[in-house]
């Protein structure tokens, strides 16, 4: 996982400051703030009602926050709903299919709903039915679809009018193995493609592999700096395991290195894979056993649960 | 929107380059090509499942047996009730569907998660609006071109024009759009499409029926008393003989013997109702059946055969009683002629000479008032603008609701319902 550029801070595809909403009395959204950068997969990551869904509804334009300031694409969705909506392709959470229609058919509708030219946006669903591997279904109804093939079509569907931002809302329910890797694949080309990302999910490990940059949301508020320093840090932990821990705990400290004593080893931190490889080589030239030696997982997943607890 | 970014290796089709329009503010007023994109979108998603093709199956043999019956039983001599059967079962089919349709297209698309992805594209709120009534609407104009045979048939023998029948099956037409918008107004309400079904037919009952009811109890209300004074002979001030000599000429019928001096006349005041319908039968013109009828052409119940008409028939019945409603007490007020005992008395023996030519001609001339009030009633100018008036208003007061809860972003949702 690796911080893929370092944009120029300029303003971001998508941009949102101190958003609020509620439905009456239920405060489901009190203060999210966040930022999502022209070809950059952001996650949006928090425990189940915390607000995720209805941040983006909000970000999609579908829902007015009671306040804070949104830009999307740098309209404003409330003075500007147009201009967002040409800018956004949105997955809800929800799946909605029209079950009488056939994937093509669904997708060429959707396309003429963009105003693009019924036959242009023909050919635009069957590339785009092509892509999420859908292809031997485009002439069968939709309601033949699996939960999983639903949910790809939802995401052909966000993609018609090819929009700049993508909010992806757990796009990974119900896919397979195979199909979460399609995603992930998909998802990065798409940010290669210049698209701004925001994806929200419960696989964390998934996102792991996907994302750039993660905004944590816990009771309708996003972690700011915080998360972001422990994402951070988690990213640096190595763990070392090896068939005497002592030795290793003896050569660690011999070698003036921070680390945490594990049952069978012990966690440290390292910069990089340039450096992890020195310090492997340095372990074994030590005399140490190492029989096991990287990343200890996944960074989201040790933060989200090094996070408080909450559950509601 | 587009970008640079090359075609990657893992997509054997070629991208599709698209460029929609740049689009900016928050349109929401309804366009051609939007309109036309959901009412086709609308009518194929709702294509009756096997169940729908039964229920429809049933409704239309229903129909169409009462059609049958109507076309077969029309009488060789023109006959227009016939005709207005059929145009009643195209009205009641249309009422039946189209509105049960609309009630659940917008809750019910909200719980499928199928109206959210379509208000993130281009199409407006009242695309969408407008779309889905197009199509909850063109169900029952296919209805219509289903019983169209029957209508071309009875037609036919039922004294009408042809004008006349564009006109009220027009009237039919608006009367279904207005409460298929009365339907999608409710869907958009009401969270639950149960509800929205039941409040869209307890809207129609209302109009059609409450405005019966209402007219009914409205009359009450403007019902006055008129003072009526009469005049009779005081019998307990009569000596036994006057008396027996009044009970004389009563029988006998001889009322020559009688000194009118010896009776004294009491009066006495007392209270009859009359109803003032003039005041309310524009409760009577709301009701959306009444404003159909208002569109049948006149038939005048002495001429009609001169005319090329068919005896009047449900819709000139219906306008004959609308109209007597509208002209309000006829002039028996005027014409009352109060009991009057003492006057009565005396005046009998000149009746007692009244021939039978006299007789049949005073027996004439209250036929021909009879008459002359049918006629009126009949002829009377047909009002159909009080109930095309209330059809509008709810017509675009529907749909400015429809709008407004379509339209996001949204500032509050239907409670218990999410987004989608």
């Amino acid at each position: 996982m690796t911080i893929t550029q370092d944009a120029p801070p300029t303003t971001g595809a998508i941009v949102a400051t101190g958003v609020a909403r509620s439905f009456g009395d239920v405060r489901a959204v009190e203060d999210a703030t966040l930022a999502v950068q022209q070809g950059e997969v952001t996650a949006l990551i928090g425990p189940n009602g915390c607000g995720k869904t209805t941040l983006m509804l909000m970000l999609a334009g579908l829902l007015r926050p009671h306040a804070g300031e949104i830009r999307v694409a740098g309209a404003d969705p409330r003075t500007d709903a147009a201009a967002v909506r040409a800018a956004i392709g949105w997955m809800p959470d929800q799946l909605g299919s029209w079950d009488n229609l056939t994937c093509l058919q669904t997708l060429t509708l959707v396309g003429e709903a963009y105003r693009i030219p019924r036959a242009t946006a023909r050919d635009r669903g069957a590339s785009l039915l092509d892509r999420v591997h859908l292809s031997e279904f485009a002439d069968r109804p939709a309601r033949v679809l699996s939960r999983g093939q639903k949910q790809r079509l939802s995401l052909a569907r966000a993609l018609v009018h090819d929009p700049a931002v993508l909010l992806l809302d757990e796009p990974a329910n119900g896919l397979d193995p195979r199909s979460r890797v399609d995603l992930r694949v998909l998802v990065r080309q798409l940010a290669a493609e210049g698209k701004a990302v925001l994806i929200s999910s419960h696989v964390l490990a998934e996102l792991d592999e996907m994302v750039d940059e993660a905004v944590f949301m816990s009771k309708g508020r996003t972690l700011g700096d915080q998360a972001t320093a422990m994402v951070a840090d988690a990213r640096l932990k190595y763990r070392i395991d090896a068939l005497d821990p002592a030795a290793l705990h003896a050569a660690l400290t011999a070698g003036n290195v921070d680390f945490e004593i594990t049952e069978t080893g012990a966690v440290t931190r390292i910069a990089d894979a340039a450096n992890a490889a020195q310090a492997l080589a340095w372990l074994i030239g030590q005399g140490v056993a190492v029989h096991r030696f990287g990343p200890v997982g996944s960074a989201l997943e040790q933060t989200y649960m090094a996070m408080n607890e909450e559950r509601r | 929107m587009s970008t640079e970014a090359p075609e990657t290796a893992s997509a054997p089709l070629p991208e599709v380059r698209v460029s929609p329009a740049p689009r900016t503010g928050n349109p929401w007023l309804p366009t051609p090509h939007g309109v036309s994109l959901v009412t086709r979108i609308e009518l194929r998603r709702r294509r009756p499942t096997a169940k729908g093709y039964v229920f429809y199956g049933i409704l239309f043999a229903i129909v169409i047996a009462i059609c049958l019956a109507a076309a077969i039983f029309t009488p060789p001599q023109l006959s227009s009730t016939n005709f207005e059967i059929v145009l009643v079962m195209v009205l009641g089919v249309g009422m039946l569907i189209a509105p049960s349709l609309s009630a659940t297209s917008i809750n019910g698309d909200s719980g499928e998660g199928v109206l959210a992805p379509l208000q993130m594209s281009h199409l407006t709120a009242g695309d969408l609006a407008v779309g889905k009534l197009l199509a909850s609407w063109l169900v029952s104009v296919v209805a219509l071109l289903a019983l169209s045979p029957f209508l071309v048939y009875t037609f036919l023998s039922s004294g009408w024009r042809l004008g006349e029948v564009g006109l009220t099956v027009l009237a039919i037409l608006l009367v279904v759009l207005t409460f298929t918008a009365v339907g999608l107004a409710w869907s958009s309400l009401a969270a639950r499409a149960v509800a929205s079904v039941a409040l869209a037919h307890l809207t129609t009952g209302f109009f059609v029926i409450g405005t019966l009811i209402s007219f009914g109890i409205a009359t009450l209300l403007v019902t006055e008393e008129a003072p009526v004074r009469e005049r009779y002979i005081d019998w307990s001030t009569l000596t036994p003989e006057q008396q027996s000599a009044l009970d004389e000429a009563y029988m006998t019928g001889d009322f020559s013997a009688l000194d009118p001096d010896d009776y004294t006349c009491t009066e006495s005041e007392w209270a009859y109702n009359v109803a003032h319908t003039d005041r309310v039968a524009w409760i009577l013109l709301v009701n959306p059946g009444v404003m159909i009828a208002e569109t049948a052409p006149l038939v005048d119940p002495e001429t009609w055969e001169q005319d090329g008409r068919a005896e009047p028939g449900v819709f000139a019945t219906i306008h004959a009683l609308v109209s007597d409603a509208r002209l309000g007490p006829d002039q028996e007020i005027d014409d009352f002629v109060p009991w009057d005992e003492c006057a009565d008395l005396f005046s009998q023996a000149e009746a007692q000479e009244m021939t039978q030519e006299e007789l049949e001609a005073m027996w004439a001339e209250d036929e021909a008032e009879w008459r002359e009030r049918d006629q009126a009633r009949a002829n009377l100018d047909r009002a159909p603008w009080v109930g095309i008036g209330v059809q509008a208003v709810l017509l675009v007061g529907s749909l400015w609701i429809v709008i407004r809860r379509l339209r996001v972003p949204y500032k509050n949702l239907r409670s218990g319902t999410r987004v989608a």
